[in-house]
């Protein structure tokens, strides 16, 4: 077991080694993808590997010429990472206008990227506001274009049977990632909130196939394992938050350590990512766009206003038992910011306790997030 | 040497705006009383409800009336007591506070309250619109139409984005402005709308040459606060009388050779990239006046408008013709993102005869992003210099006297020694 999450943590640690080492083992192309909703699986019925785009472990520096200090964390160190030359095994790289911050990547990326990706995509995917036949035909006309330029990119047709097959080992993924979830929140403290969250990361920038095998290994595992007691008293929470950017490994630590355990998660390198699963059927590019306009996970940059994203973590609160919810929001990530009121007044009107924490790429400071959580659980101990 | 005193010399016809101003946003704020719909729109969607007799607010034309009134600051706090934090878009938070405000009781000015609409359109030309819409259908149970309005990448882009974007309109709101005002879509007061702006635009335009003039008679802020008439007030006869005036002025001006800068008229002319400092256009002004500078042109006020002198009023299908004017037709979207805004500043440098840019960046819109890139390449390929200045459309928090000074003195600096190296 140990030599499997090992495995994991050196992908998820190192993304830059291990995507280009599997690159060059392989002899295989590589897409860096940006978060959230770009169908993965068209990529990869291309035989490419779709890398989802990771927030780097170093401090910004040349991205500064490019982006100001009041950009998120992602589009900041992604940008430095591609100017500095960080990214050069990448192929292509596929941007979208999941926020405004993205809009000009392509426009960065054009000029500075050494060297520049053979394939360079920004697509419109529409926001579901309301569901209309129009919204859907453009999303399916844009998923089109991603097919024809994976296509060229690889030189192989992604046929429908093809598509289906990876949108089958999607689903696979997703599946024995649900599982883990089922499995934490049954034996709560079997794994820590860190070792899950690279668990899910590492997902993203490996071969789905290898991923898969690798954690019906770690499952079979775990589903024989017992957890250990967890301390007295210890009160369960939810994080929801870091909408496409992975959270610090110690603020999760800290949080654990502060008489709190995360019993399930709203993070997108978390459960948002596998949630929702494709259909199969005889027009793979429809069922991926039908995914796409699904109503959850509530995703605040996706325009859904049908349902309330307050609504979706009482739903996630109850289900789980738990005492409370932890937000994280990414510094500077409008979606987030603009989402934020709503959910914090919904949670008010159920009586749960919430408390939110600004996140950010560079070091945050610990001792002062101790003190707020030592507090957060104080008051959910005197709800109790 | 002696430094020279220069002195803005101010246009009467601007003076006029302030009452017309006003007029609409206390219809706009007695509507309801009188039974008439109101509307919301952020982006361009504003035009159908018009057409439709509805009354309708404007996001960015509120914000402005807003600063302009002083009441920035106080509605931004009662959005940031509502659960707002300092991060998020000033204009969504004037809104949200607005609310807020009258939800919880908390005092703010009179003149800045408005009624809760029938309807918000809400473009998602900016994806921050979008949220905005969300905030206030979620938090305060606003009906919401979305219109997705995508930012192009690529020209060849033009003609599936129009298509999609006059579906949204044909498909979607055109549709719930016939429920909601309980009658088929007005296409004819549509037509009528669009011929009187369309003439308000082309008087408009003929103001514009006067910006060619050295020196010039008016400033950037001159046109800035004389925008109503095209946007949000537009259709409106009054509209095309202001620009009549304002175009005899200048006439007036330039035949005497009256520069809106005495003694002498401007010693360095300025284009402007980004929102306009709505708070703070006289803080801001004065600054550079000290210099002699003078703002001439900016993209945010040539191209986040309508363009009606290009398409036609009586066009056969008159939605698909004011969607193309974003796209194919003036390219306007196009110049709002990166690549056709480096295309778009090296026109308007030409044709404007600039010196330099200020980049005016908001700490809480990122509707601006890549600046930087197109401040390299716009002296790289016009050998016009500029600088960034960070701050924020009303947040008086975000801008800081001591950073514009030393960066504008950077700019003059630079401006200088490029001149210095040029040959007579």
């Amino acid at each position: 077991m140990d030599e499997i999450l090992n495995r994991f943590y050196e992908v998820a640690a190192d993304p830059y080694k291990s995507v280009e080492g599997w690159k060059r083992k392989t002899g295989k192309k590589v897409i860096g993808v940006f978060p959230m909703w770009i169908p993965e699986e068209i990529i990869h019925a291309a035989d490419i590997l779709p890398a989802v785009i990771w927030r780097g472990n170093e401090p910004v520096t040349e991205g500064h010429a490019h982006l100001p200090p009041f950009n998120c964390g992602l589009t900041r160190s992604f940008v430095d990472d591609a100017v500095r030359g960080k990214l050069d095994f990448m192929d292509g790289m596929v941007f979208y206008r999941m926020c405004l911050q993205a809009v000009v990547l392509r426009f960065i990326i054009e000029r500075h990227a050494q060297p520049q990706p053979t394939y360079l995509e920004h697509l419109y995917l529409p926001p579901v506001f309301d569901r209309s036949p129009c919204l859907k035909e453009f999303l399916i006309e844009e998923l089109e274009t991603l097919q024809r330029g994976v296509e060229g990119l690889s030189g192989k047709e992604v046929t429908v049977d093809s598509l289906n097959r990876s949108i089958k080992i999607y689903n696979e993924n997703r599946g024995l990632l649900r599982r883990l979830y089922q499995l934490r929140r049954a034996k709560p403290g079997l794994l820590k909130a860190r070792d899950i969250l690279v668990m899910v990361h590492s997902s993203m920038l490996m071969p789905k196939e290898e991923h898969s095998e690798l954690l019906k290994g770690i499952l079979g595992d775990l589903e024989k394992k017992e957890p250990p007691t967890l301390v007295k008293g210890a009160k369960r929470v939810i994080v929801s938050g870091c909408l496409c950017q992975t959270p610090s490994l110690d603020l999760l630590g800290l949080i654990e350590d502060s008489g709190m355990a995360i019993i399930d998660d709203d993070l997108y390198i978390g459960s948002r990512y596998f949630a929702i699963d494709t259909d199969v059927n005889g027009n793979p590019i429809e069922a991926l766009a039908d995914r796409y306009m699904k109503d959850e996970p509530v995703c605040p940059t996706k325009g859904e206003w049908q349902k309330n994203w307050g609504d979706y973590l009482i739903d996630m609160v109850k289900r789980n038992n738990a005492d409370g919810v932890i937000s994280l929001l990414v510094k500077y990530c409008p979606p987030h910011l603009c989402w934020y009121p709503a959910v914090r007044e919904k949670l008010a009107e159920a009586g749960i306790p919430h408390i939110l924490i600004e996140v950010e790429h560079e070091v945050t400071s610990l001792e002062p997030v101790k003190t707020r959580l030592a507090s957060f659980v104080e008051i959910m101990t005197g709800r109790a | 040497m002696e430094q020279k005193e220069y002195k803005l010399n101010m246009l009467h016809t601007t003076m006029g705006m302030g009452p017309m101003v006003d007029q609409h946003w206390a219809e706009l704020r007695t509507a309801k009383q009188r039974g008439e719909k109101v509307a919301w729109a952020a982006g361009p969607g504003f035009i159908l409800p018009y057409a439709m007799k509805m009354k309708c607010h404007f996001m960015a034309g509120y914000s402005s009336y807003c600063a302009g009134r002083r009441c920035g600051d106080q509605v931004i706090e009662a959005a940031e007591s509502g659960g707002d934090l300092v991060d998020t878009c000033s204009y969504h938070k004037l809104h949200t506070g607005m609310f807020y405000a009258i939800k919880k009781g908390i005092p703010i000015k009179e003149e800045v309250v408005l009624p809760m609409p029938d309807l918000m359109i809400s473009a998602r030309l900016c994806p921050e619109q979008s949220h905005y819409g969300e905030a206030l259908h979620q938090r305060f149970g606003v009906r919401v139409i979305g219109i997705d309005h995508p930012i192009p990448r690529k020209k060849e882009d033009f003609p599936k984005i129009e298509e999609f974007v006059t579906r949204e309109h044909k498909e979607i709101l055109i549709p719930v402005l016939e429920e909601i005002c309980g009658k088929p879509f007005d296409y004819d007061e549509l037509r009528r709308i669009l011929s009187v702006l369309k003439e308000t635009a082309l008087i408009r335009n003929e103001c514009w040459e006067f910006f060619k003039k050295k020196p010039t008679p008016w400033t950037l802020w001159d046109y800035g606060v004389s925008l109503a008439p095209v946007i949000y007030m537009m259709g409106k006869p009054e509209g095309v009388t202001y620009y009549q005036k304002l175009k005899a002025e200048l006439a007036e001006r330039a035949a005497k050779n009256i520069p809106a800068l005495s003694p002498d008229g401007e010693k360095y002319r300025l284009m402007w990239d980004g929102w306009l400092p709505w708070a703070f256009l006289g803080r801001i002004i004065r600054k550079l006046v000290r210099y002699g500078a003078l703002p001439i042109c900016g993209r945010y006020p040539w191209e986040f408008f309508p363009h009606p002198e290009a398409f036609d009023p009586e066009a056969e299908d008159i939605i698909y013709d004011l969607v193309k004017q974003w796209y194919s037709g003036q390219e306007i979207l196009w110049h709002d993102g990166p690549e056709g805004a480096v295309e778009l500043n090296g026109k308007l440098i030409e044709e404007y005869s600039i010196d330099g840019i200020i980049f005016f960046t908001s700490k809480t819109c990122r509707l601006w992003m890549g600046q930087q890139d197109m401040m390299t390449a716009i002296e790289r390929k016009y050998g016009v210099p500029g600088i960034i200045i960070e701050g924020d459309m009303v947040d008086s928090r975000m801008i800081s006297d001591a950073q514009i000074d030393t960066r504008l003195q950077a700019l003059f600096e630079r401006i200088d020694g490029i001149r210095k190296r040029q040959p007579f």
